[in-house]
């Protein structure tokens, strides 16, 4: 239908035009009831090549009109069609934020944009998704749209002047994403003037194959009495627009503020050859702000997984997935550039553990996720709702393996990452790995999935039952990088049952690199390992001028003693543990505790050290002596303490008291439900933290689940108490009789009262009503 | 921005009152705002009205705004960012959480307030919904006329919150002054501020 390599015209602002016909109102509506008005503007852009309907904000979560969202959409559509050319339809985005810093969940979003395609995939010729500035939501439409109409889609972010969206994405990691997700173009709109536009539009263009697509604003706008204006004239449009071209982006039309002029004005270089240009085609992963390009040495954290550890083990069998996330943390701070997920454990419902735990992971780090699984139905859930293009692990050389994941790869557009291995095992020799490596790539090929996301893993055997065929893995890293694809291995599994694991491991991987390892898979918190790395960016001459191998050892001293990290000044005065507590120095609670436990049991630690030095703090607070942040300092140290303490005590001995915390529906304010949860961990209570906007069915199961004696609830706007009032009536509604605390800005002794519940205007406050009342 | 600038704020939010800051706490304070400095994505989204839109003209609006030539609705905040360094320092550091989401309010502030100097002199500082006993509610008017989804990246959900969280919607009088006081506050009668004598929006004074 479009000529493809042909530059194509789209049209231009709608709003600027409905204001200049006088015609007001929620601009959708406008479709049925100025039918003729609407006509007319898409008729006065009959110089494009393709007409946009009229539908921005048609969706079910933002269209709040009167007409149902079918009959506006098909009268949308009638009118672009009035002006004899293409139609495409005009997705925009919902105007909520998704979840998790949002509260709109992917698959309402999904469910609104499928419905739009439901509608309209048989009366249209494609779809425009524009001025998107959360990449994960275009995920969601793009989804929608490919999956309910088999119709083109040109997909447009909206960038500032730092060329990030509102999320933080850049114009090549959103390429990356909506390429991979399957746009027929990619680019940008609004927000900026072609001037501002053109060098996010070269990035574009240096980053992907796909067709690009720019309609910027007329220029940057300016306020005048309440009124947008754009300066820029049509003349100096089609200058941007010219450029635009010769640069090779293939569809060009104009967005707020260009009018019919602008668009008759650039309607010469339709059809027009596309440009050629230079692009590189790298193998990239990436999150929405977060992008790893797989070239010299990256490392990829192995320490989400449960294989060899058993707390991670037992914390995914019972469903607690939160414990991967201090361990996502730790290992981006240790410098990972990307992190590998595996949750196999045997007898859990892998699929919906691994997209939990995706999801989980992605709200605490951006580094991008390997996801790794061999349930192709786990993974293709994973990678579903992955914000970003992840690296799949894995593939092997067997047929049924690659049929299963290559069609998930091709649609999400992840990586894969292929083992040299097939139905035979691990083949001795790399040349025999070479061509395992050569197939997998072929048939990779044969889904439509170029090589630049293909990686190969030669595989690491164990030095002492293998010990002949440690060289062949490395060799076959060099064979492989021949064929112009990436590498990785699984480093550490070289020393298996030897001693000093981590000197075989170091040699290993640094003989690894030479021979042209790009991405060894290994814990970054070990700084033999990561530091080996850093040294071979030096001598590989890849650090340039050991710009980062300096930044990350200018402070290193030879045998120094090991600091306590993140300690601060006043720490090394602390020498008991209650002062410890007092002065809330976290980092030696620890070690105090631990010094407190040889000399007295643990109970007379919590009762004679614990809990007086934070009866002193608390009495300190309220008489303003010291201060909110000096008492949460307090708690952290003793949550510290009596986790150490804990580890004395026989299981069961002392039964600690459950506290549920929540924070009501509609609420997303959670500080000072923090706050509470901390001071009374620090106090020994079990605290069960549902989290924040939690829904009331989902308290009251809760309270069923886990019987707390007491149960926190907070609000903090006037908007949300009814929903605190309604929670605290549906808990009583199940039989609860715990007490119930309430507190937030706008709650006082007369609310709580009136609605059954005990306030509590601190956190302090909470821990002595609850010490005098259970 | 001069940092020392907003210290009373934070100390203010902080419940330091007119009582000085420790000093780990100012240190803690001086990484967070090092942190924000980079994580904030300052936008902020206005219009000017020479005809006052429906829900200005009804108390207490109305009265903020009389002698007004003009009134501004605005839009403004740190971006998504900011939210989720203040979850994941929920989750790795407690304490620093608590000093960087105050730190966070009191820069929201001072770089709206400072955006806000291209208005001139003779304006009023920004009245909020809610203050003065105004509906809180009332927020969803200024987007409604403002549509800061896109321009700001500001979104307001169903229960009237908006995201980011760090974020701020207010009524500027164009054409007369006016300052800050208690008595336009909803929560004047149970401040905690108050009862130390302190107020939340100038510890200083």
């Amino acid at each position: 239908m479009l000529q493809r390599g042909k530059v194509i015209i789209l049209d231009g602002g709608m709003g600027s035009e409905l204001e200049r016909l006088g015609l007001t109102g929620i601009p959708e509506e406008l479709n049925i009831t100025h039918a003729e008005g609407i006509k007319r503007i898409h008729r006065s852009y009959a110089s494009a090549d393709i007409i946009t309907t009229n539908t921005f904000g048609l969706n079910r979560i933002k269209y709040r009109g009167k007409y149902a969202i079918k009959e506006v959409a098909e009268a949308a559509v009638a009118n672009a069609r009035s002006a004899g050319k293409k139609v495409f339809f005009d997705v925009g985005p919902t105007g909520a934020m998704l979840e998790p810093l949002g509260t709109l969940s992917f698959d309402e979003a999904y469910d609104a944009f499928a419905e739009i395609a439901d509608i309209t995939r048989d009366i249209v010729d494609g779809y425009i998704a524009e001025t998107f500035s959360d990449v994960y939501e275009m995920k969601a439409c793009l989804l929608a749209l490919k999956e309910h109409a088999a119709k083109p889609v040109f997909a447009t972010m909206t960038f500032d002047a730092s060329a990030r969206t509102l999320t933080g994405t850049t114009p090549e990691t959103a390429a990356l994403i909506l390429g991979g997700l399957g746009a027929d173009a990619v680019g940008a709109n609004c927000s900026l003037g072609p001037r501002e536009l053109f060098p996010i539009a070269e990035r574009f263009l240096s980053c992907t194959d796909l067709p690009v697509i720019i309609q910027p604003n007329r220029g940057l706008p300016r306020v005048e009495r309440g009124r947008t204006r754009y300066d820029l004239t049509a003349d100096e449009f089609a200058y941007w627009c010219e450029r635009y071209a010769e640069a090779g982006v293939s569809i060009i039309g104009g967005c707020c503020g260009t009018t019919p002029e602008f668009i008759d004005g650039i309607a010469h270089l339709g059809g027009r050859a596309v440009a050629p240009r230079q692009m590189e085609l790298k193998t990239r992963i990436c999150s929405a702000s977060h992008e790893t390009v797989i070239e010299n040495v990256v490392i990829c954290g192995e320490r989400l997984n449960p294989t060899g550890k058993k707390k991670l083990k037992e914390a995914l069998e019972r469903g607690d997935i939160d414990y991967l996330i201090d361990e996502a943390i730790a290992q981006q701070e240790a410098g990972a550039d990307l992190l590998d997920l595996n949750v196999g454990v045997p007898g859990i419902d892998e699929r919906a553990t691994l997209t939990a735990a995706v999801r989980k992971v992605q709200e605490y780090v951006d580094l991008p996720l390997q996801i790794d699984s061999s349930s192709p139905s786990a993974i293709e859930s994973a990678a579903r709702y992955y914000n970003g293009v992840p690296l799949i692990n894995s593939v092997n050389g067997e047929d049924s393996v690659m049929d299963a994941v290559f069609p998930i790869a091709k649609k999400y557009g992840a990586v894969v990452l292929g083992l040299t291995m097939d139905g035979r095992g691990i083949p001795e020799t790399a040349q025999e790995r070479l061509e395992i490596a050569e197939r997998i790539i072929a048939r990779a090929e044969e889904y439509g999935i170029p090589k630049h996301k293909i990686m190969i893993d030669t595989l690491v055997v164990t030095a002492s039952a293998q010990p002949a065929l440690v060289k062949e893995t490395v060799e076959a890293l060099r064979l492989v990088r021949g064929l112009g694809v990436k590498t990785a291995l699984g480093v550490s599994n070289v020393s298996f049952g030897l001693p000093n694991r981590g000197l075989l491991n170091k040699t290993f991987l640094t003989m690894a690199m030479t021979c042209g390892l790009n991405m060894p898979i290994m814990n970054p918190l070990d700084g033999e390992m990561s530091g080996a790395v850093r040294a071979f960016a030096v001598l590989s001459n890849t650090d340039e001028s050991a710009e980062r191998y300096i930044a990350a050892y200018k402070d290193y001293k030879a045998a120094a003693p090991v600091a306590a990290v993140g300690g601060k000044e006043g720490d090394k005065t602390v020498s008991t543990l209650g002062d410890c507590i007092r002065k809330g120095v976290k980092s030696r609670a620890a070690e105090l505790t631990q010094k407190e436990l040889e000399r007295s049991d643990p109970m007379t630690v919590v009762n004679d050290v614990l809990i007086k030095a934070l009866e002193d703090v608390g009495r300190q607070y309220d008489s303003g002596a010291v201060f909110l942040p000096q008492l949460v300092s307090s708690a952290e140290a003793a949550k510290i303490a009596f986790a150490v303490v804990a580890e004395r005590l026989p299981k069961d001995a002392e039964k600690k008291v459950r506290i549920m915390l929540a924070t009501v529906k509609g609420d997303v304010h959670d500080i000072g439900k923090n706050i509470v949860k901390v001071v009374l961990e620090s106090y020994g209570y079990d605290v069960i933290d549902l989290g924040k906007d939690v829904p009331i069915e989902s308290v009251t199961e809760a309270y069923k689940k886990y019987n707390p004696a007491a149960i926190g609830l907070s609000a903090l706007m006037t908007t949300t108490v009814p929903a605190m009032e309604e929670t605290v009536k549906a808990l009583r509604a199940v039989g609860c009789p715990a007490e119930i605390f309430v507190g937030g800005a706008v709650l006082n002794e007369d609310v709580a009262t009136k609605m059954g519940a005990i306030y509590t205007k601190d956190a302090l406050e909470f821990v002595n009503k609850l010490k005098t009342l259970l | 921005m001069n940092f020392s600038e907003i210290k009373p704020r934070i100390h203010a939010y902080l419940g330091f009152g007119g009582v000085g800051i420790d000093a780990r706490t100012d240190e803690i304070a001086e990484e967070c705002l090092a942190s924000l400095a980079s994580d904030a994505r300052f936008r902020y989204a206005y219009k000017t009205f020479s005809v006052l839109p429906a829900f200005l003209c009804g108390e207490p609006y109305a009265e903020f705004l009389r002698g007004s030539t003009e009134a501004i609705l605005c839009v403004t905040t740190l971006g998504a960012e900011v939210d989720r360094r203040i979850k994941i320092l929920g989750r790795t550091d407690v304490t620093k959480s608590v000093i960087y989401d105050a730190c966070a309010s009191a820069y929201l502030e001072q770089l709206a307030d400072e955006y806000e100097e291209r208005f001139g002199e003779d304006r009023t500082y920004r009245f909020c919904p809610g203050y003065g006993g105004s509906d809180i509610a009332d927020i969803k008017y200024i987007f409604e006329l403002l549509r800061p989804e896109v321009s700001a990246g500001v979104t307001l959900t169903a229960a009237g919150y908006m995201l980011p969280s760090k974020s701020m919607a207010g009524i500027i009088g164009i054409g007369k002054r006016a300052e800050k006081r208690c008595g336009d506050c909803m929560l004047a009668a149970h401040c905690e501020y108050r009862k130390e004598g302190g107020r939340c929006y100038n510890a200083a004074k």
